[in-house]
């Protein structure tokens, strides 16, 4: 729009008999191009840094030692193996792991999904007395690190038999806490204050109950909101270290996450196994220990890759849409 | 619309059951856990047969945490100063590339898919494995050959410290995913007749920045401001967070809540600082 009224106004400039203007039109398209080479260019650069890792991660994880050993193997691996990401298959116990991974991400992100929505639609459509208290202490509870509750938490869940379940992520986030539970319920605010007022006003009058005027009207309309609470809590929880490695100790209940730290330490042992046995094991079992652990990373954010890759463009949408910017 | 007492109290009730689920969740895990910590943190906790046995001994964990223990007030110290670093230099980032990403161009969505991929893989596991391998800070920056050649021009006292600036500069880039996705749709909510007018009365670009943008997205600015510094008080890989968890393992609780407290207050205080900052703006949003 802007470009076509930029256009428009050149044209009506080089209609004009006088050639100095004419000139000017023609410079100032010269800058427009330049204008925005130095956009794509500045565009492309910073792109780089991050698909960097991602090349990075693909790369290694498929080189072997001999390619390491290869002064000519820079990025592309001589031939094509996926021996590493046997390795990390096996070792991560990829599909138990994977199991106890959306056990302890998609589960809690559906829960929140409704838990959030019901309490944001409480603040953004009531207003009781204390309502502002509350609010403030929503977002109270969003800037609290969860460092100072380790403690009484980690009691109060072992005393009720919750180690080694998933309880400890699934019942929080159903009283719309849990991992960043707060800034949720802030999303769901923000969403639901911008909804007209009629439609459940008409819904009401119709003889509906305010909870199911929600939960039938209002909140299938939340479906923006939705989207980027479910995307963000579930790649949260997916790749959050903290929790599970606070309320999870057994190696069958352990998620992906965790049994890369694992592969990670079992590296580290073999590392300093072979730095003891000479040099010449040292020098094999490093860079070829390093690589199957960078197919254990890429097996681990798989999953999460290929689901941004589908619901990207919604994701980018209906952040803009759901208004996840606050006030 | 008649609004009869009944009415209201009813109206009350209905807003009251919905963030009902809330404020019960918020005594479970938040209020009494953290009243729990604060007492805690002041007692000696024994794992006895029969549970914890908790002895007061006042001010013993905090004195110990600045004077007797040597990591903790170095961790501390690596992170705020990490933290106050790196939250001004990611919030310029974000308003850049989110402006950027703003205007009009072809393949302007596959540059966003791309922008916002570190929402995807920043946090946990992964990308710490990704920096123990050096894969984060780009090669350019730390390649060996830079450096030497450079050496010859600039004194490495002056050199060392730019070189580890721009390294520290993609770890800036991989964190602000989220705000640039928060100021974009901010830009998005500013109509473009502002702009249109702004230039028709003879604006500059710069000014139009600093006049329409800036107090436009100020709101935005504060959101990413807290979010910021939050999202570094909680990192994953924040040495406080690791030590907290280190202590706790040892099953030293009493001692992991002193500090889980003192990390709350300075925490606090931060933001408490912007807030502070931002309160003119607040005030005037009501």
């Amino acid at each position: 729009m802007n470009s076509n009224q930029r256009i428009d106004r050149n044209m009506v400039i080089a209609r004009h008999p006088k050639v100095s203007s004419l000139l000017t039109s023609i410079k100032k398209r010269g800058l427009d191009t330049l204008f925005r080479l130095v956009h794509y260019v500045i565009l492309i650069s910073i792109s780089f840094v991050f698909i960097y890792p991602m090349l990075y991660l693909m790369s290694k994880s498929m080189m072997q030692s001999y390619d390491l050993a290869d002064a000519t193997v820079q990025w592309i691996p001589k031939g094509l193996s996926f021996a590493n990401y046997d390795f990390a298959y096996e070792n991560l116990i990829y599909v138990k792991s994977f199991f106890n991974s959306i056990m302890t991400s998609l589960t809690p992100a559906l829960i929140q999904i409704i838990s959030c929505a019901i309490v944001g639609y409480g603040f953004a459509r009531y207003s009781f007395p204390g309502r502002g208290i509350w609010l403030a202490l929503v977002v109270f509870t969003f800037l609290v690190p969860p460092q100072t509750l380790v403690v009484p938490l980690y009691i109060f869940f072992s005393e009720l038999g919750w180690i080694n379940t998933f309880l400890p992520f699934m019942v929080p986030a159903a009283f719309g806490h849990g991992l960043r539970g707060a800034l949720f319920v802030l999303i769901f605010i923000q969403f639901f204050r911008g909804l007209p007022f009629q439609l459940e006003e008409a819904a009401r009058i119709d003889g509906a109950s305010a909870f199911r005027t929600f939960w039938s009207i209002m909140f299938p309309l939340a479906r923006p909101a939705m989207l980027v609470v479910f995307l963000f809590s579930l790649v949260w929880h997916w790749n959050d270290v903290f929790q599970p490695s606070l309320y999870v100790f057994q190696n069958a209940q352990f998620n992906l996450t965790q049994m890369l730290t694992i592969l990670n330490g079992q590296g580290e042992a073999e590392l300093s196994l072979g730095a003891a046995a000479g040099s010449t094991g040292a020098l094999v079992t490093i860079p070829t220990f390093a690589n199957r652990i960078m197919a254990g990373a890429l097996l681990t954010i798989l999953p999460m890759l290929i689901l941004y890759l589908f619901t990207q463009r919604y994701f980018v949408e209906s952040a803009e849409r759901a208004g996840i910017a606050g006030e | 619309m008649k609004k009869g007492l009944s009415m209201r109290t009813r109206h009350y009730f209905e807003g009251y059951s919905f963030i009902s689920i809330w404020i019960v969740g918020f005594f479970l895990f938040m209020a009494i856990p953290l009243g729990q910590s604060l007492y805690y943190a002041f007692q000696e906790l024994k794992i006895t047969t029969e549970g914890l046995e908790p002895t007061y001994i006042g001010f013993q964990h905090f004195h110990e945490a600045f004077t007797i223990d040597l990591e903790f007030p170095t961790f501390l110290i690596t992170t705020i100063s990490s933290m106050l670093f790196q939250v001004p230099l990611i919030l310029i980032f974000s308003i850049f590339i989110a402006m950027l990403l703003n205007r009009q161009f072809a393949g302007r969505a596959l540059f966003r898919g791309i922008f916002f991929l570190p929402v995807i893989i920043t946090s946990g596991a992964v990308l710490q494995k990704l920096r123990d391998n050096g894969a984060e800070t780009l090669p350019i920056f730390r390649n060996y050959n830079l450096f030497t050649k450079l050496n010859d021009f600039i004194p490495p006292s002056i050199l060392l410290p730019i070189l580890e600036a721009l390294d520290s500069l993609t770890v800036v880039m991989w964190d602000s995913g989220v705000q640039i996705l928060i100021f974009l749709a901010g830009l998005q909510a500013i109509s473009i007749q502002l702009y249109e007018a702004a230039k028709c009365d003879g604006a500059t670009p710069w000014e139009s920045f600093w006049k329409i943008t800036f107090p436009m997205i100020m709101p935005m600015i504060f959101v990413n401001t807290l979010f910021t510094i939050v999202n570094s008080f909680t990192k994953a890989d924040n040495l406080v967070m690791t030590y907290v968890q280190t202590v706790f393992r040892e099953s030293n609780y009493g001692y992991a809540s002193a500090i889980g407290w003192i990390y709350f207050l300075i925490s606090f205080v931060v933001i408490g600082f912007v807030f502070f900052i931002f309160r003119k703006n607040l005030t005037e949003r009501g």
